[in-house]
């Protein structure tokens, strides 16, 4: 396919651009296959705005005819009444920037348009941006991501006596959704995982995500056992949950949803670990919003977010309303219940929902932020996210296809990982010594996960990304922002390491709406970035002023 | 009277204290005149002496014969103390009660404490009219410094010397004195030293349902305006509140009588509706049920956030009217003593950078709030946990400090001071060892010869090892005036004051020390660069050698 097909106006001249927080500034648009480019026609300082096309959430224009009606009876000839139109297309980012421009002549701006809506929102993943960013000074990596599953058994030497690595996935066939290589209990053997995997949606059969060095207990992950209506059962998924609890006297299940959904769900074949079966297994039920009803909150904030109606009430209803804030202490309070089995109560646990690709890999993940200083330095964080996000597959393209602002139906779209983000950044805000990174980092991959230069959020699961070679084809994001200058920019200066847990409030009074993301577009989020930037500009002074 | 009659148990033994982020404490508990004192006589353990004048409320329940007493305090802490004993614990409740409810202001404790610091520089010296008069002087001619208030009879809660336009001598004043509410004619609040213009305050003018009009009063805010220049009355209550007043004898200027002046209302509430405002925001706060709809459904009924909107809107407007339309500006409600002075003290804060400083902020707070006559003791006789039923109580000061912090929060390198100076504001106007905020005003403060026998906060405050603790290591002085964003999407509850007692801010602290840490170690890196290269460039001049490789 070829770009150009879509692109009838490459150049307009004369086209004013209004952004946040900056003066309007008059200059020449260009529309390419992936980027809409501005150029500011001021020589002195001259500036330029280069937007990935997949940022654009949504468009809207409005043509307006300025010579109007009094054109038709004039003899004016048909290209000056033209001439004379203009029109305005405003584009709503995936980032939540609104930008407005102002083009001469309604036909070059309906063409715009049309490229913008077009390419925007162009399905093929090979043709995405990624697969043709080659920056000079960067050469494609021989390693793609930071590590893998075998490197991480490697390094995890605790974990030799019980547990091993299975190659049972190697092609995909056990799981589509798995990555070749997943650690499960020494005991179990190949062909009992392959039995397993039938008895779980998606074939995700429960496997190791966190060892707790502390006491060795384990958080496991999994999706929905397929019990159905008349409550099958498998021998072999109750001897690997058996296998994974040897030598304790009991394991918890942590269910992301109600127990009235989890017992819906044995309608549609799914269903839960019932006590009989497994009975040293203890279940909590813990209801955690997903899908449609998260996007939807969502669309709700950002819409309470731009509301000029300058009324408190208003404002505090629609921020209630949104429920956000609610999924953020849902989310955090179900992490810290997963914590308090693991680290207080000393047991395995095992988590799943449905399928076991959302809500199961956010309280994960937060659990282990809140437990294991290891993941809270930077490149901690990272490696957690590639384990926990990339290689457990969350369907990355589906769920951040669209944004708050898309008029477009709603299929897949989910804010899970946007939500994970929110979750991270309360608890930097409560604990600001103990992260390695900053808040400037949760913004870069809030804004990265929805529009990119780099490969890491293509695609749904790892078996994709392999089908299109994403990881010979395209740059590792995480490999990048651990680069020094980056790493500089975004560590935290103040980070001191602790090795205890640190154990978020979820109180509704101790949680804040995530101002840096939400109201990033806003003036005064800028002082306190400012405030922010002289701290980290010292710190990078000193770090130059120590070495030499 | 003798605090002793008021005592029947001074001492109890085995006490045991629960207070918010510190571990329990068993102890003897002492009551004085002045303090409730808990200590455990281990030196590893803090005591605790709290002012009987901090605590709003007590709530006493038995278990069998334990009785657990539960005290309120106007810094918005809660602790609780168990007591063996019914008889115990009824008389130290019952002293707890009368002790904190002392109505007579020569009683309180300022009068009997004595500084355990040397003062470097006696407070009560440090802000005087004469003094901030000499400043205006240096800018313009156009004032003079009145003595007609010296001895308080014009207008009670002025005080002695007031700045005025220069062509009005006094006789005048007290003819426009006569015709505001409170006979706070008006006097000169702000001068914009950019382009001259004014902000100024005064009472309602008492106009009644008849219309009555003061030739004097219009010439004198008709003296403060440039040729053929507008100038702006800024009316604190909506327009109806305003008419509804007349029928009280008071009013608003008419446009008929003051026609080179636009009047603007802009709704700020007041008294008990303040105060039911905070009282609803404080229980929100610590409601214990973990449901997020509720705390953000509380939060809005409170409408304390709205509160803080609306002053800082009116504010930004006075401070727009000046610096931007350049016009001057007179500021009123009812008696202005009130939601006038938020108004001119945060405008002067978003206008003069002079005010950001923490010697600055000081000299406001004396001008616009203490010697401007805001009634401290009537307005923060009672806090948001008490029982009794509020008479002039209302948290008006408060609110201003809220304000202050918003803009600090969006200004974070902008002001000498941190949050810990508003927070300390907030404590000691409620209760306090120093004799500042004493007094409904300067004739009362005189009365009581305050100067003379208590403490002035400022004394304590301005000496080197307290300013360590308040100012601002990011501080860096900005000359602009500085526009807060006002929209309910950027004002955040004021943490530092409301949930203060209900989340541990050790962490916070921690990272606040960890910046305060990094900021002198850059400072120190920096001294030691510069002196590396002085000593290069010195060694290069004796050394031609050098530039030879």
């Amino acid at each position: 396919m070829e770009f150009a097909e879509h692109i009838k106006t490459a150049n307009v001249e004369d086209v004013v651009l209004r952004q946040p927080l900056q003066p309007p500034s008059r200059g020449t648009l260009c529309i390419t296959g992936h980027h809409l480019l501005f150029s500011d026609r001021e020589e002195s300082d001259s500036r330029q705005v280069l937007l990935l096309l997949r940022n654009i959430d949504a468009i809207e224009k409005s043509v307006e005819n300025l010579t109007g009606y009094s054109g038709f009876f004039s003899n004016a000839s048909h290209s000056e009444r033209m001439s004379g139109s203009s029109g305005t297309i405003t584009m709503k980012c995936k980032d939540l920037r609104v930008l407005q421009l102002d083009i001469p002549g309604m036909e070059q701006c309906l063409n715009i348009a049309h490229s913008i809506e077009t390419l925007s929102c162009l399905d093929c993943v090979s043709a995405m941006y990624p697969f043709f960013y080659r920056p000079v000074d960067l050469s494609l990596p021989e390693q793609w991501g930071l590590s893998s599953p075998e490197m991480h058994y490697s390094q995890m030497k605790e974990l030799y006596e019980k547990w091993r690595l299975s190659t049972v996935n190697r092609d995909y066939s056990v799981c589509p959704s798995y990555p070749p290589a997943v650690i499960v209990p020494k005991s179990i053997d190949d062909d009992t995982l392959k039995k397993a995997a039938k008895f779980r949606q998606g074939g995700r059969f429960p496997v190791l995500c966190y060892y707790h060095k502390k006491n060795g207990m384990v958080i496991m992950r999994s999706s929905q056992p397929l019990l159905g209506a008349n409550r099958k059962r498998c021998k072999e998924d109750e001897l690997l949950l058996q296998a994974v609890i040897e030598g304790s006297d009991k394991g918890y299940i942590i269910d992301t949803r109600s127990m009235q959904q989890a017992q819906q769900a044995r309608m549609t074949g799914g269903g839960f670990e019932s006590k009989s079966f497994y009975d040293r297994w203890k279940r909590f039920h813990r209801q955690m919003e997903r899908g449609k009803a998260l996007q939807e909150s969502l669309i709700k904030l950002v819409e309470a977010c731009g509301d000029e109606s300058n009324n408190m009430d208003r404002w505090l209803s629609k921020l209630e309303n949104s429920k956000w804030l609610s999924h953020v202490q849902n989310a955090l309070s179900t992490a810290g219940l997963l914590v308090e089995c693991v680290e207080r109560d000393g047991h395995s646990v095992l988590v799943h929902g449905s399928e076991g690709t959302d809500c199961s890999l956010l309280i994960s993940t937060l659990a282990q932020l809140i437990m294991d200083p290891c993941c809270r330095t930077m490149e901690g964080f990272l490696g957690l996210l590639e384990r926990e996000w990339i290689q457990a597959r969350h369907p990355f393209q589906q769920r951040c296809a669209h944004s708050a602002y898309s008029h477009a139906r709603l299929q897949q779209e989910s804010p899970v990982f946007l939500l994970l983000l929110d979750c991270v950044w309360q608890l930097w805000r409560q604990f600001p010594l103990a992260l390695g990174f900053s808040e400037a980092l949760l913004l870069r991959l809030a804004t990265e996960v929805y529009a990119s230069d780099y490969g890491t959020f293509l695609c749904n699961s790892d078996q994709e990304r392999c089908a299109l070679e994403v990881k010979e084809r395209t740059h590792c994001l995480f490999r990048a922002l651990l680069r020094p200058t980056e790493r500089d920019y975004y560590s935290n200066p103040l980070y001191e390491r602790t090795e205890l847990a640190i154990w978020p409030s979820v109180h509704p009074q101790s949680l804040q709406l995530w101002k840096g993301y939400f109201l990033r577009w806003t003036q005064q989020v800028r002082h306190l970035e400012e405030a922010q930037e002289e701290i980290r500009n010292m710190v990078i002074e000193w770090g130059k002023l120590a070495r030499s | 009277m003798e605090f002793a009659e008021l005592i029947k148990t001074p001492r109890v033994d085995g006490v045991v204290l629960h207070r918010p982020f510190m571990p329990t404490v068993e102890g003897t508990l002492c009551l004085t005149g002045h303090h409730l004192i808990l200590s455990s006589r281990q030196d590893n353990t803090e005591e605790l002496w709290l002012l009987h004048s901090n605590i709003d409320s007590i709530e006493k329940r038995f278990v069998g014969s334990l009785g657990h007493i539960t005290v309120k305090c106007k810094d918005l802490r809660v602790i609780q103390l168990e007591i063996t004993g019914m008889e115990e614990c009824l008389n130290i409740a019952s002293s707890i009660e009368a002790l904190s409810t002392l109505d007579l202001v020569s009683l309180m404790y300022p009068f009997f404490y004595r500084p355990m610091f040397e003062v470097i520089e006696d407070g009560w010296n440090s802000f005087l009219p004469q003094n901030a008069f000499k400043d205006l002087e240096s800018m313009t001619d156009e004032w003079r410094l009145s003595e007609v208030n010296k001895d308080f009879s014009l207008c009670p809660s002025y005080p002695p010397l007031v700045a005025v336009p220069k062509d009005f001598d006094d006789e005048t004043l007290k003819k426009v004195a006569t015709f505001r509410h409170g006979g706070r004619f008006p006097v000169l609040s702000y001068y914009h030293k950019k382009n001259g213009m004014v902000m100024m305050r005064a009472g309602q003018p008492l106009t009644g349902t008849n219309g009555r009009r003061c030739k004097e009063d219009e010439k004198l805010i008709n003296a403060t305006l440039r040729p053929g220049k507008r100038g702006y009355i800024i009316d604190t209550r909506a327009i109806n509140v305003a008419q509804q007043a007349k029928a009280r004898g008071g009013g608003f200027e008419l446009e008929a009588n003051y026609p080179q002046w636009r009047r603007i209302h802009k709704a700020i509430e007041r008294y008990n509706v303040l105060q039911e405002s905070l009282i609803k925001l404080v229980e929100a706060c610590n409601d214990q049920s973990h449901s997020m709809d509720r705390w953000l459904s509380k939060l809005e009924a409170s409408n304390w956030q709205t509160n803080v909107k609306e002053i800082l809107t009116t504010a930004c407007l006075a401070a727009q009217c000046i610096d931007r339309e350049g016009a001057s500006v007179l500021v009123h409600g009812t008696e202005g003593t009130d939601s006038t002075l938020q108004v001119t003290s945060l405008a002067q804060i978003i206008l003069d950078p002079g005010c950001r400083t923490v010697k600055g902020f000081q000299s406001l707070v004396e001008r616009e709030w203490l010697q401007a006559g805001h009634p401290f003791q009537q307005r923060c006789a009672q806090s948001a946990f008490s029982n009794s039923k509020p008479r002039h109580e209302a948290p008006v000061f408060l609110l201003f400090l809220d304000c202050v912090w918003q803009i600090l929060r969006q200004f974070p390198c902008s002001f000498e001071f941190n949050e810990s100076f508003l927070v300390l504001l907030f404590e000691h106007a409620y209760a306090s060892q120093f004799g500042t905020f004493l007094g409904n005003s300067a004739a009362e403060r005189a009365r009581l010869c305050l100067p003379e026998k208590t403490v002035s906060l400022w004394s304590w405050v301005n000496r080197p090892q307290e300013l360590e603790r308040l100012t601002n290591p990011l501080y860096e002085p900005n000359s602009l005036v500085i526009w807060p964003s006002v929209a309910p999407q950027s004002l955040l509850l004021w943490e530092g004051v409301f949930l203060r007692w209900n989340r541990s801010s050790k962490c916070l602290d921690e990272a606040y020390e960890e910046m305060v840490h990094i900021i002198e170690y850059n400072k120190e890196l920096q001294t030691k660069v510069n002196s590396l290269r002085r000593q290069l460039a010195q060694l290069e001049t004796e050394d031609p050698l050098l530039h030879t490789p």
